[in-house]
């Protein structure tokens, strides 16, 4: 066989070309995230000193920390999740187990996508319609079950792609042994699946963490030290959101500390949340 | 019966012993397609019998009629009998979880649950039995004991199931099975994905586990058949074309279907 030389060449140039086309690509993409990190880091990093932690948040024009705010984002995020995981799961257990093969999860699924992408500031007003007009005012409690309904359809997701993962064959192995569906559900489905359901969960808090919609209606924010669920709460999300848009220098520099906390605890989440299924897949 | 059938043709004439397992009439669908036409067949107690034909006979699908496995799947069904001691499995007041306590099966590919090795075995026994530690701990080694495991595993009944090798992990399988005391194992081409070493353990094992076990083995492998089963059963698209003694089956078949299927002319 002999080879056309011109072929040959625009080939390799075809291919050069492209190369760069989508490494350039990759590179724009890659440029903008190393940007935005590194603007957090460079201004929010100035700010970080021991008293962010052991300050509340400050007036106007002094210096504070973001205490309160941290504190409360850390229970709402806890509520939401204890609140939001056993229905997630449960959900996800029956669309993959019980209900495998019928309609309802289909349609369950189906339901659930939309939930997933839906933004998170309608959740926001549907809590504000539902608890906080009839209670009367803006209360943690309504601010972490705003976050609860964000966690629910990334748990239920992850559930049921989870134990879809499961092979058949141990199902019918553990039914073959005589056991009744739950202790198979329980005792194998979720062993085999565990790393992954974890992963879910983590990740759905990787994401409510960082949500300042659905807070704004429902939690609203604090200036002070606050463990009343009943009462408004700070968080993060939303008192970065507050000091950031303010012209008090103070705020804008706990702004951008606040900001970068969030990240690298999300950042810690996500890569705990990979070591997880690295682990599995490793077997 | 409506249907006459050939006396011999479902219960091989010279193999002594009682019966374990009678099927009448039975018909299996997945949806609307028939999967097995009409099987009558006797299986006689403490022996080895082997479901031999080409891929897609119905041979796995006979098996996993006798625990009732695939009721796990909606759109199969079955009708007609299947008699255990004389007893209809397939009737409708049938306890399914002691049903499969009865008879144990083993998969084509092993299947160790998620669970130390120890925990893989004491899973089925603590389903039905309230024992102390020592008395699980004894069941567990004559378990292993029984599948030839134990002298491999004895030092690390602590570690995962699926840390063994393919060839351990299937007599793990098989001593799980053992260990709850079943009277029938269905063994569904246990040794298929394993290498010939681990297949001759498996097939030795058989043949000590038949004076106290009715075995049923579909197998691909005719040689496989020959070696371990007292009698073979040839089916071919659904039907069974020919039940009888094993040597019968492989020597002087009566069929002439299955004397083109054991000398390879097809399937």
């Amino acid at each position: 066989m002999s080879i056309a030389p011109s072929l040959h060449r625009s080939r390799k140039f075809r291919n050069a070309l492209m190369m760069g086309l989508s490494m350039g690509a990759a590179g724009i993409g890659l440029a903008w995230l190393a940007l935005i990190l590194g603007a957090l880091v460079w201004k929010g990093g100035t700010g970080l000193a021991l008293s962010v932690f052991t300050e509340m948040t400050p007036p106007p024009g002094d210096s504070g920390g973001l205490l309160n705010a941290i504190a409360g984002s850390v229970v709402m995020t806890a509520i939401a999740v204890v609140v939001g995981t056993p229905v997630g799961i449960l959900a996800g257990t029956y669309m993959a187990e019980y209900g495998r093969f019928s309609k309802l999860t289909v349609l369950v699924r189906f339901i659930n996508d939309i939930l997933l992408s839906a933004p998170s500031i309608v959740v926001g007003l549907f809590i504000y319609e539902i608890m906080v007009r009839t209670m009367g005012h803006f209360s943690a409690l309504a601010g972490a079950f705003a976050l609860a309904i964000l966690v629910v359809p990334v748990v239920v997701r992850t559930t049921e792609d989870m134990l879809n993962l499961v092979p058949n064959a141990l199902r019918e192995a553990g039914t073959a042994i005589g056991a009744p569906r739950w202790i198979v559900i329980r005792s194998v489905a979720y062993r085999a699946a565990r790393s992954g359901i974890v992963t879910g969960i983590l990740l759905a808090i990787a994401r409510i963490s960082g949500e300042t919609a659905p807070l704004l209606f429902t939690a609203l924010n604090n200036q002070f030290w606050s463990s009343d669920l009943n009462a408004p709460m700070a968080s993060l999300p939303v008192t970065i959101y507050q000091f950031a848009l303010s012209p008090y220098e103070e705020w804008q520099q706990l702004a951008w500390t606040g900001a970068l906390l969030i990240t690298l605890a999300v950042l810690a989440l996500s890569i705990f949340a990979r070591s997880l299924t690295g682990r599995r897949e490793d077997k | 019966m409506t249907q006459m059938v050939s006396l011999d043709k479902i219960m091989p004439q010279t193999t002594a012993g009682k019966t374990k397992i009678e099927v009448k009439g039975l018909n299996f669908y997945y949806g609307e397609s028939k999967a097995l036409k009409n099987i009558s067949l006797a299986l006689p107690e403490r022996s080895v019998t082997a479901f031999i034909g080409p891929s897609g006979c119905g041979k796995s699908t006979l098996l996993r009629v006798f625990n009732r496995i695939y009721e796990l799947y909606p759109k199969q069904r079955a009708d007609g009998e299947v008699l255990l001691d004389g007893e209809n499995i397939l009737g409708r007041g049938q306890d399914l979880n002691l049903l499969r306590t009865r008879i144990g099966m083993v998969f084509q590919k092993p299947t160790p649950f998620p669970m130390s090795i120890h925990e893989n075995i004491a899973f089925g026994v603590r389903l039905y039995e309230k024992l102390s530690k020592s008395e699980m701990d004894g069941r567990v080694e004559q378990a292993l004991r029984r599948a030839a495991l134990w002298e491999e595993v004895k030092d690390k009944l602590d570690a995962s199931g699926l840390s063994l090798s393919g060839g351990q992990q299937q007599r793990l399988c098989i001593a799980r099975t053992v260990a709850v005391k079943p009277e029938v194992i269905l063994l569904d081409e246990p040794a298929s994905a394993l290498d010939p070493l681990s297949t001759a353990k498996i097939e030795e094992l058989i043949d000590e586990l038949k004076s106290d076990y009715t075995i049923v083995i579909v197998t691909h492998n005719m040689q496989q058949a020959a070696r371990v089963s007292s009698n073979t059963a040839f089916m071919y698209l659904g039907e069974l074309i020919e039940f009888d003694r094993t040597e019968k089956i492989f020597t002087a078949p009566a069929e002439k279907r299955t004397q083109d299927y054991i000398t390879g002319r097809f399937g």
